[in-house]
């Protein structure tokens, strides 16, 4: 059962990009940091283009559904960011781009890089892109890099992958990525192994590595979630900055909203697979059309609000991805679900009217577009 | 199938936490029934089809061997004796016949003598499972010993650390660093003669050192637990911590060792007996009866064959069981299914 | 990293003095010492008996004897054994004859092994690799002297009567084929019309070679013939190319063809030098061939491609120098076996007494008797290095580390190697340099099977005399060897880890 609330509330804390405001580093130095207003903007190419893209994992336990039906476009120099929980399919489906996946993983749909089907290339023609027109970010520095090569060898083999370049040149190359980056002594540090980095530095090296060919697209994935926080504005900083650079578009999957509000152009929500908002930054955080996105929202805590509010969590867990209920997959978790949320999974449709390019997955859309703070529904934990 | 702890592949997502723990309930907004330990454990084993062939198998020859020529004053169903002599029928061919006879076989019969006589017709088949039994009681005495003074010496050197730790361990890299079949032969060659039980006894005393070094390194690290930070905080004794907390713990590495002790030891044992150190005559054992006609390899084959095929049988099917259960219990190492 | 090499070596110093004090004392108690002297006549026991009680020194107690024989150890004395022979003496040719079995043995076990498990981890869940799963756990299972006995029976006695008259059976060709084509077609990967094509390949080349030596009696008078070796050579050259820098035609492929091409005009070149040589010449030749092959690769390779064109020429020149040798032991075989009676393989020992031949006939003569022992040895090994490196593989392949490689768009066989490979061998190797160790005392059962008067002999007629003398000089060798590789596998893991080398 769903009450409809209230009036609403007059709008909630929005959650604070984290670039937004000057970065303290441990250096004591204060510089700010750009955003991207000052970034270039993006151009009417698309360089990307995912269409319907579907991942299934066979298991013993059954057929795990990680990514249904996810299509979006990317143009160049553009940021868009894929946001969702744990377990929301965000990374496979970044993943599955590049063939990066184990082989049990069944790919289907199209992703088409400057017209090119990714998933119908040979081996050999999608390696020749990996690395050089699309590159990653990956996660976790700490694992990301081989412990037993030096970081100039891991860089320069990047370089000697693409081009026949000698081993001089290429190490010559990733010291200039190294002082590009921001790594001090970067000819020195070119002998050294991942482990006298620390992690910023490392995440830092993966950068180097991801731009080290001049790619026209980044694929970040959570490039800062296994950061101190204090390192993650740096890097996140670093990343625009390389993306300029370079012309570079970025693919940039978070789960922290406040990541995304500085940074991307265009940002796709994603629950249980599914693409369930998908638009332009502002669309998504202030005309918010989708409870989980609204969920989301509610669910980062602010700096800067005067009044101290509550959060508003989202209760309950993911479902299971390989017995997914019917309907609506967020029903079980979602304050305004009824009948039809349960019986019937919403279209991704239009919510601003057409050509707005915001889209939204839900049977209730419209009765978010009367409240001033849709956070407000999961008051009192979102109880139904 | 319905367990739901080896979730999907490599965490396909993030590499935090598996995609959306699929638990079929949970999703249903219901509440999961919870699942002991023990049963994952068991529909785990359960699902390792090696590990069950290698169960029927085990049992199969443990109950062939006990029950055929009886044990202790039990008598058996066969109806000849280990050592009685006899005449030699058909040069002690054995008598057993699995090709049917549509085939053009004898049938399936086993026959006078199965698994044919020796050269002064003692019936092969008595013999071989008096070896079995012989063998069987042998490597379950060592796993069994040497998985107890394993587990005692290793909760007890990773629990106390300190001088306790110190000691333990250098006594254990003493008895590493001698070659296990140096020892074990010497030790063997002392207990062969006070029967097999000692012998069993002897040999697990000698053979527990990997096993408490493992026990040792799951202890180190269930110390630093939690639970048994609580246990120590409201003073709870060192012996019951070790008993009620940390051992129940460690039972996965206990229970894995000591079926892979149990399958080694066929092994040692057979081999110390064929060197002459072991199992001493009239006693015999598989490895004894194989040391004992492998000269008769050229002339009458079968005497060098059953009880080869008894010990591979036995080593085989332990080891199978033991996969099953390192699978059933530490499910991370065969996570990934692709 | 020096202080702790160094605190490890005196901790494993007092280690082994302990473990030798354990070993002497159980040795000492074996059995009675004079037991076979109880049983002479009446008249000769007292003096015997007094002299033995002497020499043994078994009216002094255990410790005392210890403590004596513990003096003459530490300086390289191991005293004298029951019927007052040197033990030193003893032990040199026991431990000549036992690094003979196990140095070949372990070497072949692990290369092969690692190289079985590797493939089995990159065809994870094929039907090759359930095949390596399920014999592996088979190996784990064998008694080694019953499969001792079984080579004995069928590698040695029944080969050389089929030596006489060296025909294969259709069937057997038959069979071989087959399961050599199932072999192939469970590793390569493709579709089913690829497996069947490589099915049919591999059993239709089986089966042709087989017919072939069966046909001309190849097996009276073998050797390879320049035509093989130059096959094998060009085809290595190929091959290891191809895993070393890839498929396509390139600098590295170029070293390795001209190394495999000077490798084969030196095979009619050396044609006189090779005829009867000395162990040195075949050094110096081995040598020569290393400075060579690095030479070819370093100016073939050029700027862009040296370490990869030294790394293929070298093979190349390695693989066919080796080919090079087993032909020219081969040619050596008639006449080796027609000295032998036609019983080329023996079952006895570590060479026949008194035997004089040529270079390559002497070889043979080590080689036949070497063949089933390295055979048994090789059988248990390889299956724990099987499942060790597949374990390995498995582990590495799904690092984060392996993800990234393929993300830089490297090629699938330089992420196996540089990244996967590299990392998943640290273990391996540490496990290598241990299992050196113990497999010196770990060989009595193969060597006490096929008749070697090697280390087992020292053990078991020491144990089964109570007589410790014989026992120790194993143990101290047998356990300082394993003292000693524990210690080299941490230094090699340190070497091989950046980070525990760097720390």
């Amino acid at each position: 059962m769903t009450q409809t609330p209230a009036i609403p509330p007059p709008p909630g804390p929005l959650p604070d990009p984290v670039l937004g405001a000057a970065v303290t580093d441990a250096a004591g130095e204060v510089h700010t940091a750009r955003t991207l207003s000052d970034a270039e903007a993006p151009t009417e190419h698309e360089v990307l283009r995912v269409e319907n893209l579907s991942v299934e994992f066979p298991t013993d336990d059954g057929v795990v559904r990680a990514v249904r039906d996810v299509s979006y476009t990317l143009r160049e120099r553009e940021v868009l960011s894929i946001v969702g929980e744990s377990g929301s399919g965000k990374s496979v489906s970044s993943m599955a781009l590049l063939g990066l996946l184990p082989r049990s993983a069944r790919v289907s749909g199209r992703v088409l890089y400057r017209g090119r089907d990714l998933l119908e290339m040979r081996q050999k023609e999608l390696r020749s892109l990996r690395g050089r027109r699309i590159s990653m970010v990956f996660q976790d520095p700490m694992t990301a890099l081989n412990p037993v090569h030096t970081v100039g060898d891991q860089l320069a083999e990047a370089v000697r992958a693409h081009s026949l370049v000698p081993p001089r040149k290429a190490l010559e190359r990733a010291r200039e990525m190294l002082d590009l980056v921001g790594i001090p002594q970067a000819a020195q540090r070119l002998r050294s192994y991942p482990h006298e980095f620390s992690g910023g530095m490392r995440q830092r090296v993966m950068i180097a590595m991801a731009i080290i060919n001049d790619p026209d697209v980044i694929i970040a994935d959570e490039p800062t979630t296994a950061l101190d926080v204090t390192v993650q504005a740096q890097i996140l900083e670093k990343l625009l900055e390389v993306k300029d650079t370079v012309n570079a578009a970025i693919l940039l999957i978070t789960h922290d909203l406040g990541v995304v509000a500085g940074l991307a152009h265009r940002v796709l929500v994603m629950y249980a697979g599914r693409p369930v908002e998908i638009g332009g930054t502002d669309d998504v955080f202030y005309r918010t059309r989708m409870p989980y996105t609204a969920g989301l929202l509610g669910s980062t805590p602010s700096m800067t609000s005067e009044r101290r509010e509550r959060l508003r969590p989202i209760l309950g867990t993911p479902p299971s991805l390989i017995n997914l209920p019917r309907g609506c997959p967020f029903s079980p978790r979602c304050p305004l679900a009824d009948a039809t949320c349960r019986s019937a999974e919403p279209e991704l449709v239009e919510v601003d009217g057409p050509d707005s390019g915001h889209l939204a997955a839900c049977h209730h859309s419209d009765r978010l577009v009367d409240v001033a703070d849709p956070t407000t529904f999961f008051r009192n934990g979102g109880t139904r | 199938m319905t367990t739901h702890h080896d979730a999907p592949p490599p965490d396909p997502e993030d590499g935090t936490t598996a995609p959306g723990h699929p638990d079929p309930d949970a999703a249903a907004g219901l509440n999961i029934a919870a699942r002991t330990q023990w049963q994952l454990v068991r529909s785990r084993f359960f699902r390792h089809r090696a590990a069950l062939l290698g169960m029927v198998l085990l049992a199969g020859v443990v109950l062939l061997s006990f029950t055929s020529i009886g044990f202790g004053p039990v008598p058996g169903w066969w109806d000849k004796s280990p050592s009685a002599t006899g005449p030699l029928t058909d040069g002690g061919d054995p008598t057993l016949s699995l090709v049917p006879r549509f085939l053009g076989g004898a049938g399936l019969a086993l026959g006078e003598h199965p698994f044919g006589q020796d050269n002064v017709g003692k019936d092969y088949f008595a013999l071989t499972m008096r070896g079995t039994q012989v063998s069987l009681t042998v490597a379950f005495l060592v796993g069994i010993v040497a998985t107890v003074v394993a587990t005692v010496i290793g909760a007890c050197a990773g629990y106390f650390r300190g001088w306790t730790e110190a000691v333990l361990m250098r006594l254990t890299d003493v008895l590493i660093a001698i070659p296990l079949l140096a020892i074990a032969a010497a030790a063997a060659k002392i207990a062969g003669q006070a029967g097999i039980v000692y012998l069993g006894v002897v040999l697990g005393l000698v053979t527990w050192t990997q096993t408490a070094r493992l026990v040792r390194g799951s202890v180190l690290s269930l110390r630093e637990k939690e639970f048994v930070e609580a246990a120590r905080s409201v003073g709870t004794s060192s012996v019951r911590i070790i008993f009620k907390h940390i051992l129940p713990n460690t039972v996965g590495v206990i229970i894995v060792s000591v079926t892979l002790a149990i399958a080694a030891a066929v092994l040692l044992e057979s081999a110390l007996s064929f060197l002459g150190m072991g199992v001493q005559p009239p006693d015999t054992s598989l490895g004894r009866l194989i040391t004992d006609y492998r000269s008769a390899m050229g002339t009458r084959p079968w005497l060098f064959y059953w009880p080869g095929l008894f010990i591979i049988l036995i080593a085989l099917s332990v080891n199978f069981i033991g996969d099953g259960l390192r699978d059933a219990f530490d499910p991370r190492q065969n996570r990934v299914r692709d | 990293m020096l202080v702790f090499i160094a605190r490890r070596l005196v901790v494993s110093v007092f280690v082994l003095f302990a473990a030798t004090f354990v070993m002497f004392v159980l040795a000492t108690n074996t059995g009675d010492p004079l037991a076979d002297l109880r049983e002479l006549p009446e008249n000769a026991r007292e003096a015997a008996m007094a002299e033995r009680i002497e020499r043994m020194r078994l009216n002094l107690p255990v410790y005392s004897r210890y403590f004596l024989w513990l003096g003459g150890a530490l300086t390289g004395d191991f005293g004298v054994n029951r019927q007052g022979q040197d033990v030193n003496v003893l032990l040199t040719d026991a431990v000549s004859a036992t690094m003979q079995l196990v140095v070949a043995a372990t070497l072949l076990a692990i290369i092969i092994g690692i190289a079985i498990g590797v493939v089995s981890a990159l065809r994870q869940y094929s039907g090759f690799d359930h095949s390596v799963t399920f014999g592996a756990f088979v190996a784990f299972s064998l008694p080694i002297f019953w499969v001792g006995v079984l080579l004995k029976q069928y590698g040695a006695i029944e080969f050389n009567n089929w030596l006489a008259q060296p025909a294969i059976p259709p069937l057997v060709i038959a069979v071989v084929a087959l399961l050599a084509g199932l072999a192939w077609s469970s590793l390569v990967v493709g579709d089913r019309r690829t497996r069947i094509i490589a099915f049919a390949g591999a059993a239709a080349a089986t089966a042709g070679i087989l017919t072939f030596v069966s046909v001309t009696r190849w097996f009276t008078d073998p050797g390879l013939g320049p035509v093989v070796v130059a096959v094998s050579a060009f085809g290595a050259a190929v091959g290891f190319s191809v895993l070393i820098s890839g498929p396509s035609p390139n600098r590295p492929m170029y070293a390795a063809l001209a190394s495999a091409a000077v490798g084969t005009v030196m095979y009619f070149a050396l044609s006189p030098v090779l005829a009867d040589p000395s162990l040195a010449v075949i050094g110096g030749l081995a040598l020569a061939t290393v400075a060579v092959c690095v030479a070819l690769g370093y100016g073939i390779g050029g700027v862009l491609y040296r370490r990869e064109a030294v790394a293929t020429a070298l093979w190349t020149g390695l693989f066919t120098g080796g080919v090079i040798f087993v032909d020219r032991m081969l040619r050596s075989f008639a006449s080796y076996s027609s000295s032998m009676q036609g019983r080329p393989i023996s079952t006895v020992g570590a060479r026949t007494p008194n035997y004089q031949g040529t270079f390559w006939e002497l070889s043979l003569d080590s080689a036949g008797h070497l063949a089933l022992p390295t055979l048994a040895l090789i059988l248990v090994s390889l299956a724990t290095y099987t499942r060790y490196s597949r374990a390995s593989m498995l582990e590495v392949m799904n690092q984060d580390y392996v993800r990234t490689a393929r993300a830089k768009g490297l090629p699938e066989r330089t992420v196996m190697t540089r990244h996967a490979l590299r990392n998943g061998l640290i273990p391996i190797t540490t496990l290598a340099a241990y299992d050196f160790g113990t497999v010196i005392g770990g060989a009595v059962v193969t060597e006490t099977v096929f008749g070697w008067r090697a280390m087992g002999h020292l053990l078991l007629t020491g144990l089964n005399e109570a007589d410790p003398a014989p026992v120790m000089a194993f143990f101290v060798v047998a356990g300082g060897a394993i003292v000693l590789f524990n210690m080299v596998a941490d230094i090699t893991y340190a070497y091989l880890d950046p980070r525990i080398r760097l720390s």
